[in-house]
């Protein structure tokens, strides 16, 4: 069983639930309180992936950056060396979905062989019909080299250790 | 001519033959319908290719010989359809074809070069990058290692041709390069030059001699304070940790450090400082509480040494050989570096591990020779001087006694104690003689000994003024008062007090006063002679009258007179006075001569009754007649007196 090291960026505009999703996913909690993230905070979380042959430990480092704000871009450099990506939009903001294609490419364009998927966060918060449709707008076929599209809700913890795990199985294979 | 050969070309290329015939409808072609025509009638393609073939040899037989007759002939008549031949055929066969035209491809293009070189430039120049980068993605290496040997080369020439270009083009890299170098090298020097002179530096210096080391050396190991932490080669873009080595201290509860996590954070800080603060300069160090955190950067990874203390500049640039060390060893297993510790090459902990040898204290066995040589090395400071000292001392106490014996040898000067003293290179003599005079004779006998010895002469003799015994200076002031005494114009006392002679009395003469104060200037221990004297003679105006015929005097009325003569003759203790006597012309000279003597006697009694010295009263009583005094209108008494003419007596002090 190898150890294997893997830099993962979550991005996506502000207040959206990144470190949210980092904090459910790695603590297993969650707070109401809204603290936004200056620069970028890393975090770790070992998880186990079971390939077709053997068992992987993957060492996931997160990077959590800055929100992209109207005033102030993600920092390229913070993406550099990074394998994976959630990038993150708030379901109950368009002009976040919307912007989940521009971060995409910023990602895709500073790491071409990195793997992304795409967290649709505070899914709590839409009721479920209107959940459906807007999932049915933001299909994994829209975003190319997207792994998949996922609602997730930090706050109720729905999705985020898949999502995770998901990247996670993506990395280490 | 043409029709004769005008269907060569297609026998030649026999297969493509029917097609060729099909597609062309050119007028060149006429002849090759025709034959085409007349053969296809009659034969299958397999009859056809046979007959071709057989004829070949006739052909070529024939082609030589036109070619040799004629090649323009040839050239013209093969020209117009020999491209559309080749496209044809390589339409159908690519691979024959190419392998046809490889053969003479290099060479064409050779000949090609040769004859339009920039023709071929101007084919082959845009897709020149293009190549380059298809060939980079198929082997990387290979570009590198046909260009990597001539970059040197080419770098150099376009320096030489384009100086200024190349400068502003590295200014960027090379500028934050040196001026990153230069403020180290500074502030090394700075703090060298600053404990150079201190105590610390000197003692380094001896050490240096004695040990044989390098002072940079010694330096080193004093500023040895600092402790390596950790150590982490660290992926320059992910943060992910390549490599680490990690120290925990023999303190409690100092724990592992998370690697991953203070990597990426350093990753992050990094980048930060690259994006926002200085663009194209690096991030050099980071201190954290105790911890100070130098950063190397190299290639496609960054090497970060957490180090409790202060590191020395030395350890810094140890820091950077071994990172330079392993980014030439192994950049290409860190560039592929994908998260996989176990896949980065051990070489790498071995490199890094050269960082955590701490220098060796001085063991005890070292320094023991090291202690003795010190002692040994202040003994010899301490007895060699005093050896030679020694030495020295012995000559110089030689040399002084045998001067004080050749001093004592002289009469003149043994009565004065005079010390010599010989102190570097020099004989010093000291002490007091009363005069110049033995003063030089010293120097003359110490000078004889200073030459044998070849020493310098240093007298320091003070010839001091002795005060003169005040017996012998009043004897001789006396003798000398005597001396002037006798003459007839002076009359003169001295006194004496120490250094200052008074001389009071009457000198009537200039030039012999002049010649008093010399005379007693000349005696020893006079420093001063202070005139007070008279240049004149009193005037004594009294005049005692008698009654005619009568010697008697009157007391009562010549009272006050006689006493003032008396107070003159107290005032001026050398004075004589003469008597003498005034006579009226009544009367024989002779009666007027003996009276006039008894009126001298009688004055001179009177005095001598008033207490005045009677060797102080001159009575030979010559008789002087008033002739001057003719007129008798004011009465014959005023003539009859003894008037007093003072002189200076020369042997009054008897």
């Amino acid at each position: 069983m190898s150890t294997i090291t893997q830099k993962v960026c979550l991005l996506g505009d502000f207040n959206v639930g990144k470190t949210s999703l980092v904090r459910r996913f790695i603590e297993d909690q969650f707070s109401d309180r809204y603290l936004s993230t200056v620069g970028v905070k890393v975090s770790r979380k070992s998880v186990k992936v079971r390939t077709a042959t053997e068992i992987h430990q993957l060492n996931l480092l997160l990077w959590d950056l800055e929100g992209n704000t109207k005033f102030k871009s993600i920092t390229p450099s913070y993406l550099k060396g990074a394998s994976g990506s959630i990038i993150v939009a708030d379901l109950s903001r368009t002009d976040t979905l919307q912007n989940l294609r521009q971060h995409l490419e910023l990602f895709l364009s500073i790491n071409p062989q990195g793997q992304a998927t795409i967290a649709l966060n505070k899914a709590d918060l839409i009721p479920p019909e209107k959940l459906a449709q807007l999932l049915e707008n933001y299909q994994s076929q829209d975003f190319p080299g997207v792994l998949g599209v996922y609602p997730t809700s930090a706050k109720t913890g729905d999705r985020v250790e898949e999502i995770f795990q998901e990247l996670a199985a993506a990395l280490a294979s | 001519m043409n029709s004769d050969f005008a269907n060569l070309p297609d026998l030649i290329n026999n297969k493509n033959l029917e097609q060729m015939a099909e597609n062309s409808k050119t007028p060149d072609m006429t002849t090759i319908e025709e034959v085409q025509g007349i053969e296809t009638e009659k034969a299958t393609p397999e009859d056809l290719a046979d007959a071709v073939n057989s004829l070949i040899p006739l052909i070529v037989g024939l082609l030589e010989f036109k070619l040799d007759n004629s090649r323009e002939g040839i050239l013209q008549t093969v020209r117009p359809v020999l491209d559309r031949l080749i496209e044809e055929r390589s339409r159908e066969d690519l691979p024959k074809m190419a392998a046809a035209i490889a053969k003479i491809l290099p060479e064409a293009i050779e000949a090609e070069i040769k004859l339009n070189p920039q023709a071929i430039a101007k084919a082959i120049a845009p897709e020149i990058a293009l190549s380059i980068k298809e060939q980079i993605l198929l082997d990387a290496s290979a570009i590198s290692q046909t260009l990597g040997p001539e970059m040197g080369k080419a770098i150099k020439t376009q320096i030489e041709l384009e100086k200024d270009a190349m400068v502003d083009a590295l200014y960027p890299v090379i500028g934050s390069t040196i001026a990153k170098y230069m403020v180290e090298v500074v502030q090394d020097i700075n703090s060298r030059v600053e404990k150079t002179l201190s105590f610390e530096g000197i003692k380094r210096k001896f050490q240096a001699k004695i040990q044989g080391v390098s002072e940079a050396e010694l330096i080193f190991k004093e500023s040895i304070g600092y402790r390596v932490r950790a150590i982490f080669l660290i992926d320059k873009d992910s943060g992910l940790v390549i490599q680490e080595i990690q120290i925990p201290g023999e303190k409690q509860g100092e724990k592992q450090l998370d690697s991953d996590m203070l990597a990426g954070m350093l990753t992050a800080i990094r980048s930060f400082a690259n994006d926002c603060i200085a663009s194209g300069s690096e991030l050099g160090a980071i201190d954290y509480g105790d911890w100070q955190i130098p950063l190397e950067v190299a290639g496609y990874c960054y090497l970060a040494v957490i180090v409790a203390g202060e590191p020395p500049r030395e350890f810094i640039t140890r820091i950077r050989r071994v990172l330079g060390e392993i980014v030439m060893e192994h950049n290409e297993a860190i560039q592929n570096f994908n998260g996989n510790v176990d896949a980065v090459p051990v070489a790498i902990k071995t490199k890094l591990e050269q960082l955590t040898e701490s220098k060796q204290q001085k063991s005890p066995k070292s320094s023991a020779p090291l202690l003795l040589w010190l002692l040994i090395f202040l003994l010899g400071l301490v007895l060699v001087p005093w050896g030679i000292g020694n030495y020295r001392a012995r000559v110089a106490h030689h040399i002084e006694q045998s001067t004080a014996l050749q001093l004592d040898a002289a009469p003149e000067l043994s009565v004065y104690r005079l010390d010599p003293t010989v102190k570097q290179g020099k004989l010093i003599i000291k002490g007091r003689v009363p005069d110049q005079y033995l003063r030089d004779r010293a120097q003359t006998i110490v000078q004889d000994i200073a030459d044998q010895n070849q020493l310098q002469m240093d007298n320091q003799i003070v010839a001091v003024n002795v005060p003169a015994s005040p017996s012998l200076i009043t004897g001789e002031m006396q003798r000398l008062t005597q001396l002037f005494n006798q003459q007839p114009q002076v009359s003169i006392q001295t006194s004496y007090q120490p250094q200052t002679l008074t001389i009071q009395g009457l000198v009537l003469d200039e030039s012999t006063r002049q010649t008093i104060g010399k005379a007693f200037k000349q005696i020893p221990g006079v420093e001063q002679v202070v005139f007070n004297l008279d240049q004149q003679l009193p005037i004594v105006k009294q005049r005692i009258y008698f009654k005619s015929g009568s010697a008697e005097l009157d007391f009562v009325d010549n009272i006050s007179k006689i006493n003032a003569i008396k107070s003159i003759l107290q005032q001026h203790p050398q004075l004589s006075l003469r008597l003498v006597v005034h006579s009226d012309d009544i009367g024989s000279a002779v009666i007027n001569q003996r009276l006039g003597q008894k009126r001298c006697q009688s004055v001179k009694t009177a005095l001598v009754a008033r207490g005045i010295q009677a060797n102080r009263l001159i009575t030979n009583c010559n008789l002087l007649f008033s002739a001057k005094n003719k007129d008798n209108s004011q009465g014959t008494w005023l003539k009859r007196y003894v008037s007093f003419e003072p002189l200076i007596s020369p042997n009054l002090s008897e």
